[in-house]
């Protein structure tokens, strides 16, 4: 988790991850720094994030992305 | 059911008020003292009613060609005599006999001009929706005159003022391609008849007219597109059957339309400059009739000539 | 039949909902299909063929799909652990199959209705350079209502089944309808099969309550088009057809009108379809949030026409930049990049075949295509600048979020989207050229030149009140306050008066009848 919270302070510094809980629905995260967010996320935990499963409800906070990682982890 | 009987008569309180509301707003719309002060009417369909009584000397029924070829503010500078275009777009046989009706009661005219056009019209098949928003506008006119708020807004004196006496006032040009006269064969391929129904109507206006001693004139104004041979052929035979006299501008070739500046549709319509030839033809027929007098000057008919002058001010 | 008509808002509507009403529950959804099916059937004729096969086709492809989703299963269960690969490898790819072959289906039929002619037109123009004597015959044929709109649904639907997000549809009406549902074919929004195949599906009652709070929304879109739309079409209309005879002012005032115009009449017409999916218990997906609040170009485009942005951005953006030639080349292009600035290259090459699709989804032009590649442009720009930006605005110590600094940003973007449109709206490249030219060759400013391009004085008020008006409900709707259910609160001769004054503005202040030449709905030509 603290990993993917410093992921998210370098590509957009300045926002509160651990409580905003609208990263994608108040714009704090657009699609292009989306797509680097995953390209981190497929690099530091070796998962594999399918197009499917980037909608906002998975991106909208820190907690949910986490949860995201572990699911994808676990289904490896 | 209880609820279901509730909003039953919620909702037709709701539209009661509501009537009564749009009937209020009308009259401040078109208001009852300046109706015929100022030549409009708590009518949409038939501005001609608000005219002064008995002060118009010649009327023109027909549809769009009617309004886009005749200004009677021409024929009132160059003539003196007043007329007005009672017409509607697509206007019908039964819509033309009704407007010929609602004229009458309250005008003398001497002339009433028929833009044959209309006699082509099947009244059934003018689609539902229009014939609905035809009485629409009859009962509920602020459809029509609800840009007249604007009228409350203004130093103005004259801004109630009806000018344009039926004319639609059009400048835009699209040229046709087609030549002057051979346009006449055409449309000849087209099948047209005169219904049955539509010469019932057409006879009723002729006894309409006989009984107020109304002389009635068939015509046909330039018209590339709405107009053909046998459209012609077919009216003369009727206007020679009936006695009556025909006037075709697209068989006499007097008026010299220029097809490539004056329409405004690719040679459906005339725009305005067609329409001043129009005009200045009929007002020589109608002073050559003998059966009208020029009122210019009359102070009788003052507001004309202050019409004349906001129309000319439009033109520039 | 357009939306905006009285005869469709006051008649037909009416009379669609006491057909719908007097059926039982379970046959309502088919008297809706129906309707929809002969509304279609109005507008374009024999064209509906084209949306009927459209819906066997994804609906034989959905059923497809599934079968050998179901097959891979059971055969997965019986063999060795080392095949598996080989056999998920192998299923793969016939469900891709299918998947492509009913995108290849639908797509053909919108390029022959829409892209056809533009085709052959540039083709002939490259065969007559290089003095090749042939050339491909120009058809003219009118396209099937909504095409553009419900081809997108259609593939939605398909691609939603192909990524395993939604079960494919056993029952054709169902689908059918999600489809073809009457309201949407003219101007979208273009929803997704899970927004509205169910609700539709299950024939709720109109009830009073849900047809009065529609038609509150009906009203609203109406207000919208007929007081300010139409009203500003005279500008538009004006100046656009003759710019020469205008200067600088006036083609600046006529390029901001044609924006707010555009705005007025596409989300005025969603607002009416919106009120007639909540008549009928269906939540059509909202298309419009406050564009001109957007601080970036980016920004705007998730506000304005959401639904087209929402699904360039799953079927064409994510699957193209996620796919592995690109996360290769964004893993290469980090290492030298950065991570700001990596992601982008692959990013970019997706957010441009967005928008180029984007520019030609809207017509078939080389105007449009223009269109699509400037917002591109903007929005690549604003992303690369953004660092630097971000460094200054820190440097000059100014606080980006301030009040002052996110007008400034709004009134920046807002310009740029004007000049975007402008491309939109000019007959062709070389007239928006022209137009952008002359706005700033013949810059000069005359108080009276307002009142030359149609419009008087009493116009402007009206105009003027109108859009404060529609900025009002833009804040509070942006503050998530929603009226209608405020209002709905309030007593009843509040409600009404409320009412009563909607609708008599429009019927007074609406720019309807003579002199006065309605806006076509634009978008329903897309």
């Amino acid at each position: 988790m603290e990993e993917l919270i410093e992921i998210l302070e370098d590509l957009q510094p300045g926002v509160d991850y651990e409580n905003v809980d609208d990263l994608v629905d108040g714009r704090y995260l657009d699609s292009l720094t989306i797509l680097s967010l995953i390209s981190e996320i497929e690099d530091a935990f070796d998962v594999e994030i399918p197009t499917v499963e980037i909608i906002p409800a998975n991106f909208n906070s820190a907690a949910k992305i986490w949860e995201l990682i572990e699911r994808l982890q676990e289904e490896d | 059911m209880r609820k279901c009987v509730k909003n039953a008569i919620k909702s037709i309180i709701f539209l009661l008020l509501f009537c009564i509301l749009v009937e209020g707003i009308s009259i401040i719309l078109l208001p009852f003292d300046k109706v015929k002060k100022y030549g409009i009417y708590k009518t949409s369909a038939y501005e001609i009613v608000a005219e002064k009584d008995n002060s118009i000397d010649a009327i023109f029924l027909g549809d769009s060609l009617v309004y886009s070829s005749i200004s009677p503010m021409e024929i009132w500078n160059s003539y003196g005599y007043t007329s007005y275009d009672c017409a509607q777009p697509a206007q019908i046989m039964p819509y033309a006999y009704d407007y010929l009706e609602a004229a009458i009661e309250s005008q003398h005219p001497k002339l009433v001009f028929i833009e044959a056009n209309i006699l082509f019209r099947d009244p059934e098949k003018l689609p539902l929706y229009k014939k609905v928003a035809y009485r629409i506008g009859n009962y509920i006119p602020i459809i029509k005159y609800h840009s007249n708020w604007k009228k409350y807004f203004t130093k103005d004196k004259n801004s109630w003022l009806n000018v344009d006496k039926g004319y639609i006032y059009i400048t835009g040009i699209k040229p046709s391609k087609k030549d002057k006269l051979n346009y006449m064969h055409d449309n000849d391929e087209l099948e047209v008849s005169i219904l049955p129904e539509n010469i019932e109507y057409f006879d009723n206006m002729i006894k309409l007219c006989e009984e107020n001693d109304i002389e009635l004139v068939l015509l046909a104004v330039p018209s590339q597109k709405s107009w053909s041979f046998t459209k012609y052929s077919m009216v003369k035979l009727l206007a020679d059957s009936k006695g009556l006299e025909f006037i075709d501008f697209n068989i006499d070739n007097d008026l010299d339309i220029d097809w490539a500046t004056e329409t405004k549709d690719k040679g459906n319509h005339l725009n305005y400059w067609g329409a001043v030839k129009v005009s200045a033809y009929l007002g020589e027929y109608m002073e050559k009739t003998g059966l009208l007098t020029d009122h210019r000057g009359d102070s009788e008919y003052k507001s004309w000539t202050t019409a004349y002058g906001i129309y000319k001010e439009k033109l520039k | 039949m357009s939306f905006f008509s009285p005869v469709f808002a006051f008649v037909f509507i009416p009379f669609v909902v006491i057909v719908y009403n007097l059926f039982p529950k379970k046959l309502r959804a088919a008297v809706l299909l129906a309707i929809s099916l002969l509304f279609f059937a109005f507008v374009s004729r024999w064209l509906i063929l084209y949306i009927i096969l459209s819906i066997i086709s994804i609906y034989l492809s959905g059923l497809g799909m599934q079968a050998i989703e179901k097959k891979k299963k059971e055969v997965l269960k019986t063999v060795e652990k080392d095949e598996k690969k080989a056999v998920k490898e192998s299923y793969k790819k016939k469900k891709k199959f299918v998947l492509v072959m009913c995108i290849i289906f639908n797509v053909a039929f919108l390029f022959m209705f829409k892209y056809f002619n533009f085709f052959a037109v540039n083709v002939n123009l490259l065969l007559e350079y290089f003095k090749v004597g042939r050339s491909i015959t120009i058809v003219k044929h009118l396209a099937p209502i909504g095409i553009s709109f419900y081809t997108l649904e259609a593939l939605s639907y398909v691609l939603d089944i192909y990524y395993g997000k939604i079960e494919a549809d056993k029952n054709i009406i169902r689908l059918a309808l999600y489809v073809a549902f009457f309201p949407q074919l003219l101007e979208g929004p273009i929803a997704r099969y899970q927004d509205t195949a169910e609700a539709l599906y299950e024939g709720k009652k109109v009830t009073f309550e849900s047809f009065t709070f529609g038609y509150q929304k009906i009203l609203y879109g109406f207000a919208k088009k007929l007081i300010i739309a139409d009203r500003l079409n005279i500008i538009v209309k004006e100046v656009f057809e003759d710019f020469n005879s205008y200067n600088g002012i006036s083609i600046f005032i006529s390029i901001v009108a044609y924006t707010i115009m555009l705005y007025m009449e596409f989300s005025g017409t969603i607002d009416i379809v919106i009120g007639i999916g909540e008549m009928f218990g269906v939540k059509v997906p909202e298309n419009f949030r406050q564009p001109f609040f957007a601080k970036n170009v980016s920004e705007f485009w998730t506000r304005w026409h959401i639904s087209l942005g929402l699904w360039f951005k799953d079927y064409i953006f994510y699957p193209v930049s996620l796919s592995k030639t690109m996360k290769n080349l964004t893993g290469k292009a980090k290492k030298k990049l950065g991570n700001h600035y990596g992601p982008l290259v692959s990013g970019s090459v997706a957010l441009l075949a967005v928008w180029l699709l984007n520019g030609l989804w809207h017509g078939a032009g080389w105007h449009y295509i223009f269109f699509g590649l400037y917002h591109f442009f903007m929005i690549l720009m604003g992303n690369i600048w953004e660092p630097s930006v971000a460094k200054a605005c820190e440097k000059m110590g100014i606080d980006r979020k301030k009040k002052g600094y996110r007008i400034f940003q709004s009134v920046k973007m807002s310009i740029l989207v004007f000049i975007g449109e402008l491309f939109f709206r000019a007959p062709s490249l070389a007239v928006a050229f022209a137009m952008l030219k002359r706005m700033f060759n013949a810059f000069s400013f005359r108080v009276g030149e307002l009142f030359e391009l149609g419009m008087d004085a009493r116009d402007y008020v009206v105009l003027v009140f109108g859009l404060i008006g529609i900025f009002i409900m833009g804040i509070l709707r942006e503050k998530g306050i929603d009226v209608r259910e405020n209002i709905s609160k309030k007593k009843l001769v509040t409600r009404w008066l409320i009412y009563y004054a909607l609708i008599l503005l429009i019927l007074i202040f609406g720019a309807y009848g003579q002199g006065y030449v309605p806006v076509d709905p634009i978008y329903a030509d897309f």
